[in-house]
């Protein structure tokens, strides 16, 4: 485990609050995210979980609080927002592959537009990222010829493509029909096996409890527990956490 | 001079409605009051005039009313023959076709005898003569219609400036699809004359500062009535009617009101 | 009965080489739509994206607002005041040349009908599409260009296509500022042989190929986009 003190996180969230209006999605949050970590943040709907996975990256905008990620805050507007994105993957509960594009250029276009790769550079990793979730012969085709689990699985790819430092998924699989969430959680936990640092934000316990190096309840905008999967799982300690454990297991 | 002759005409209303009895005011009073009595009285009917109420003095507007020398002509004429006069306002270039078709009885609009207008239509015995002439700024170098080759010639499309300004050496012709346009070209530099009526020119030339009409006329032509070619019956009433208007004095008295006001 | 309009052919066209005026104001029809089309999709697309982005992000403020007074304005008033309005107001004193004066407001005219058109397809893209694009790393612009816009033409190609067509038939009352373009060329000799028929008939006639032609190409061009996305 990272979570020794004396490393520095690699994300570093700050007392982080977002209002809309009067309401408050997310309030005083605090989390330290290092190198390797799998953190799965878990809570009812509304409980501000994606708000706060999509201000990670700024999709969102926070109203307060700090978030630095290696070391920059990226909260601060003279930041240069698009630069630090290339190293965070994002994952969406919708796949959101552009539907004009065959597979490849889905792959192809962040890195040959983003980091100045050639367009073989950028095939060549593009096919051999499709080989391994198995599709590489979609390559030619185009998203509306996929299957949903197809789709996120290229989502996932179009992210890793970019070779980010962090991936964060928002749902990844609660679009999806139930035959096709196997072929999608695989290919993330051959990611965990790797060491890649997660973020995910799902209803998955199961794997949550497979896969996670940490697990998070929130509840209404606040992080009401935080602990190592065994603990989290078997031993809650709030009422709010062993009451959706309940419904939910 | 213009206002006095707006001033005479709103007053003249003022008074015909109030019935105070004068000259002018029988007079204004004819064309609305005659005909409408008389359509219901006598057995002429309707005579329906086409004209383009764009061209002082022979026709324009005056408040919602169309007058000039052509209008007044010919309610005398409708008159003469105790028949109600129906002016319809349209496009220049429509009239001869409104006529030929039928959707108009005669053709009243300043419109000069040619051979090609003649192919389609009959004229009556001219009523008056005209010139074309031509406008240009007063600084302008061009004194005599020959100085026009090469030149930009603004004109009202259809108009017998239009016809003959094609014949003009390298002139670029502008049709625009009224007078007043063209001349507001003129005024505003983006063409170098205009050839139009003589007696519009004089109130253009008036009512615009910083232009003048060439001395020399451009061609000297005469005005006429068109009507149907099948129509040679109302042709013979309107040659006779002019005639009798002309004898009386009433065809000069008409022209004197609208050209000599000034 | 053939005869007849045999002779009104030659009388309206043939003599005196009357058809040139419809041949040239043909081309000067193409002209003036061809760049007015050219500046109104300049001016959409400008339009468009200052507006979809002040929809989307708030900013741009006071862009968005003379965006908004430029389609208020051109939207309610007719294209021939415009016309009129730029050839005798805005162009009163200098002496410039017609075709330029019909391109500049045809093309204002079409640009505020363009914009709406592309901004209803840039509204009608998945905001997924534009979270997917800036969570790449993509700036807002370059998703704009690389994801969103081409999505957005390829939907509002019927009503950009139809906006050309309205553009091209329009550009009919350029003879209100005395350019001889195809309807005044047929008034012109409309003006020489007082027949009605011949030449009006001629005019509607081209008008109409011309649109035909360009629908052709507009169907042909959606058949290929959409077999490149099934």
């Amino acid at each position: 485990m990272n979570t020794e003190l004396g490393k520095t996180p690699l994300i570093e969230v700050m007392n982080l609050t977002k209002k809309f209006h009067d309401l408050k999605a997310l309030d005083d949050i605090s989390v330290k995210i290092y190198e390797g970590d799998v953190v799965f943040v878990i809570g009812p709907s509304g409980s501000g979980k994606s708000t706060f996975l999509r201000c990670l990256n700024r999709l969102e905008e926070s109203t307060g609080g700090k978030i630095l990620f290696e070391g920059i805050d990226i909260t601060d507007e003279k930041c240069d927002i698009d630069l630090h994105r290339q190293k965070m993957g994002m994952v969406f509960q919708q796949f959101n592959l552009f539907p004009h594009m065959t597979i490849l250029k889905n792959l192809t276009i962040g890195p040959q537009k983003l980091q100045n790769k050639t367009k073989e550079a950028a095939e060549a990793e593009a096919m051999r990222l499709l080989e391994r979730v198995g599709l590489a012969d979609r390559a030619q085709a185009y998203p509306s010829q996929l299957s949903g689990g197809q789709k996120q699985r290229i989502a996932i790819v179009r992210a890793l493509c970019m070779k980010p430092d962090v991936m964060l998924f928002d749902e990844p699989t609660s679009a999806l029909d139930p035959e096709m969430v196997g072929e999608v959680l695989a290919v993330m936990r051959d990611l965990a096996e790797e060491k890649m640092t997660m973020v995910v934000v799902t209803h998955e316990m199961g794997f949550a409890k497979e896969v996670a190096t940490r697990v998070i309840f929130m509840a209404d905008g606040k992080i009401m527990e935080e602990n190592e999967p065994g603990q989290f799982f078997e031993h809650p300690e709030s009422e709010r956490l062993k009451n959706f454990l309940s419904k939910v297991l | 001079m213009k206002k006095i002759i707006a001033m005479t005409l709103l007053s003249a209303m003022v008074l015909s409605m109030t019935a105070c009895g004068s000259k002018e005011v029988t007079e204004e009073a004819t064309t609305e009051a005659v005909a409408t009595e008389e359509a219901a009285t006598e057995e002429g009917g309707q005579l329906v005039m086409a004209t383009n109420a764009e061209f002082p003095p022979y026709e324009y507007r005056e408040g919602d009313q169309i007058v000039g020398i052509d209008a007044d002509i010919a309610a005398a004429i409708a008159e003469e023959l105790g028949m109600e006069l129906v002016i319809e306002d349209m496009q220049f270039d429509s009239i001869i076709a409104a006529v030929q078709s039928g959707k108009a009885d005669i053709g009243v609009a300043g419109m000069t005898v040619t051979e090609d207008r003649l192919v389609t239509v009959n004229f009556s015995d001219p009523y008056t003569q005209a010139a074309q002439v031509i406008i240009v700024k007063t600084d302008s170098e061009i004194a005599t219609p020959d100085a026009l080759a090469g030149k930009t010639i603004g004109v009202q499309l259809g108009t017998t400036g239009d016809l003959y300004a094609e014949d003009i050496e390298d002139a670029t012709i502008e049709r625009y699809n009224k007078g007043f346009e063209a001349v507001q070209a003129l005024t505003q530099g983006k063409v170098d004359a205009v050839i139009i009526d003589r007696e519009p020119a004089k109130v253009f030339v008036e009512q615009n500062e910083g232009l003048k009409v060439v001395d020399e006329e451009f061609t000297v032509e005469d005005y006429a009535i068109c009507i149907a070619k099948e129509n040679s019956e109302l042709l013979e009433k309107i040659n006779t009617a002019l005639a009798t208007l002309q004898e009386s004095g009433k065809l000069d008295e008409i022209k004197a009101k609208y050209i000599n006001a000034e | 009965m053939f005869e007849k309009l045999m002779n009104s052919f030659l009388h309206n066209f043939i003599e005196e080489e009357r058809w040139k005026y419809i041949a040239d104001g043909l081309f000067v029809t193409l002209q003036v739509t061809f760049f007015a089309v050219i500046l109104g999709i300049f001016l959409g697309f400008l339009v468009a994206m200052v507006r979809s982005t002040y929809d989307k992000t708030g900013k741009l403020k006071l862009l968005n607002f003379f965006c908004n007074l430029y389609l208020t304005v051109i939207r309610g008033t007719p294209v021939v005041v415009q016309l009129l309005i730029t050839y005798f107001v805005i162009f009163g004193s200098v002496n410039i040349d017609k075709v330029l004066v019909a391109v500049i407001a045809f093309g204002f005219n079409s640009g505020a009908y363009v914009a709406e058109i592309i901004r209803g397809g840039i509204m009608s893209v998945d905001q997924g599409q534009f979270e997917a694009g800036r969570s790449l790393g993509f700036s807002y612009f370059r998703t704009m260009i690389y994801i969103i816009l081409p999505q957005a033409l390829k939907n509002v190609l019927p009503a950009l296509a139809n906006e050309f067509i309205v553009l091209l038939k329009e550009t009919s009352v350029a003879g209100y500022i005395a350019l001889q373009d195809l309807t005044k060329g047929g008034d012109i000799i409309r003006s020489r042989t007082y027949d009605a028929f011949m030449p009006l008939i001629a005019v509607a006639v081209i008008y109409l190929l011309m649109v035909m032609l360009f629908n052709y190409f507009v169907k042909q061009l959606e058949r290929r986009l959409r077999n490149s996305e099934h």
